[in-house]
């Protein structure tokens, strides 16, 4: 995976950093360890809040949807929360099929996802 | 070049068995499948199921050893599409993964097992076996409806 880990941060009405993630490709298990490391690097630094933009996954695995879920923890334990946005229809059917659409915040655009954090 | 699928499509292949084989394994079911015909949501979750089971024989059956070999053979039928897996990994007992709870609290929801869970909904059958000689060997079945 040609993973390009930050695409960029913002702040949001309580100027509270959002950090983006946008992850590449097929996120299986030989790419979910370089994924799970950029959240946890974001978290380790104190961010809270997260968006995943899965604008460029075209797969993502169950080791993908144990990454994201932990990531969700940490944020919910720091005060704040993983978002995601730009899911493709397969991507989603992936999440609904095991209730994970109940679970995270899933947005159609990047700015819905960053207006949601406020 | 085109197909003749009426006596049917079998095709085989056998990689290494780590994780860097995975995208090879999901290129191979996609061909496969739009050379059997099959529907791209069949395919999909074919690509899917096998993903996992792949990804489980990677993480546990050749965890603790040097990697053995991966071998799939897809018989694709009519609607009827049969995915057998081999390794000679440590024997698999699906009956010692625990169900995910997907109906706990949002906040405990355990997910050990999704990946079994999973090849349970996206196939419509879903087999294994062990072989002390052949190793495990996991049939699974698609039907396109």
């Amino acid at each position: 995976m040609d993973q390009a880990p930050i695409i960029g941060s913002a702040n949001n009405t309580d100027n509270e950093e959002i950090h983006c993630v946008a992850p590449q490709g097929r996120l299986d298990a030989l790419s979910v360890p370089e994924f799970e490391d950029d959240l946890r690097s974001q978290l380790s630094q104190g961010s809270a809040h997260i968006i995943v933009n899965f604008q460029d996954v075209t797969y993502i695995s169950s080791s993908g949807l144990r990454a994201l879920l932990t990531a969700r923890r940490i944020a919910k334990n720091q005060g704040g929360d993983v978002k995601l946005c730009q899911l493709s229809l397969r991507v989603y059917e992936i999440f609904e099929m095991v209730g994970f659409t109940q679970v995270f915040g899933i947005y159609d655009s990047l700015e819905a996802a960053q207006a949601a954090f406020s | 070049m085109s197909v003749d699928v009426s006596m049917g499509i079998k095709r085989t292949l056998t990689v290494p068995g780590c994780f860097e084989s995975l995208a090879a394994i999901a290129d191979f079911i996609a061909e496969t499948g739009l050379d059997a015909g099959f529907d791209q949501d069949t395919i999909f979750h074919v690509q899917m199921a096998v993903d996992e089971a792949c990804s489980n024989v990677i993480e546990h059956a050749y965890d603790w050893q040097e990697p053995g070999k991966i071998n799939l053979q897809c018989d694709c039928q009519g609607q009827e599409w049969v995915v057998v897996i081999h390794d000679t990994g440590t024997p698999f007992d699906p009956a010692l993964v625990p169900e995910p709870n997907l109906n706990a609290s949002l906040e405990d929801i355990k997910t050990g097992g999704l990946g079994l869970y999973f090849m349970r909904q996206l196939m419509d059958q879903v087999e294994f076996t062990f072989d002390a000689e052949k190793g495990n060997k996991l049939r699974m079945i698609k039907r396109e409806v």
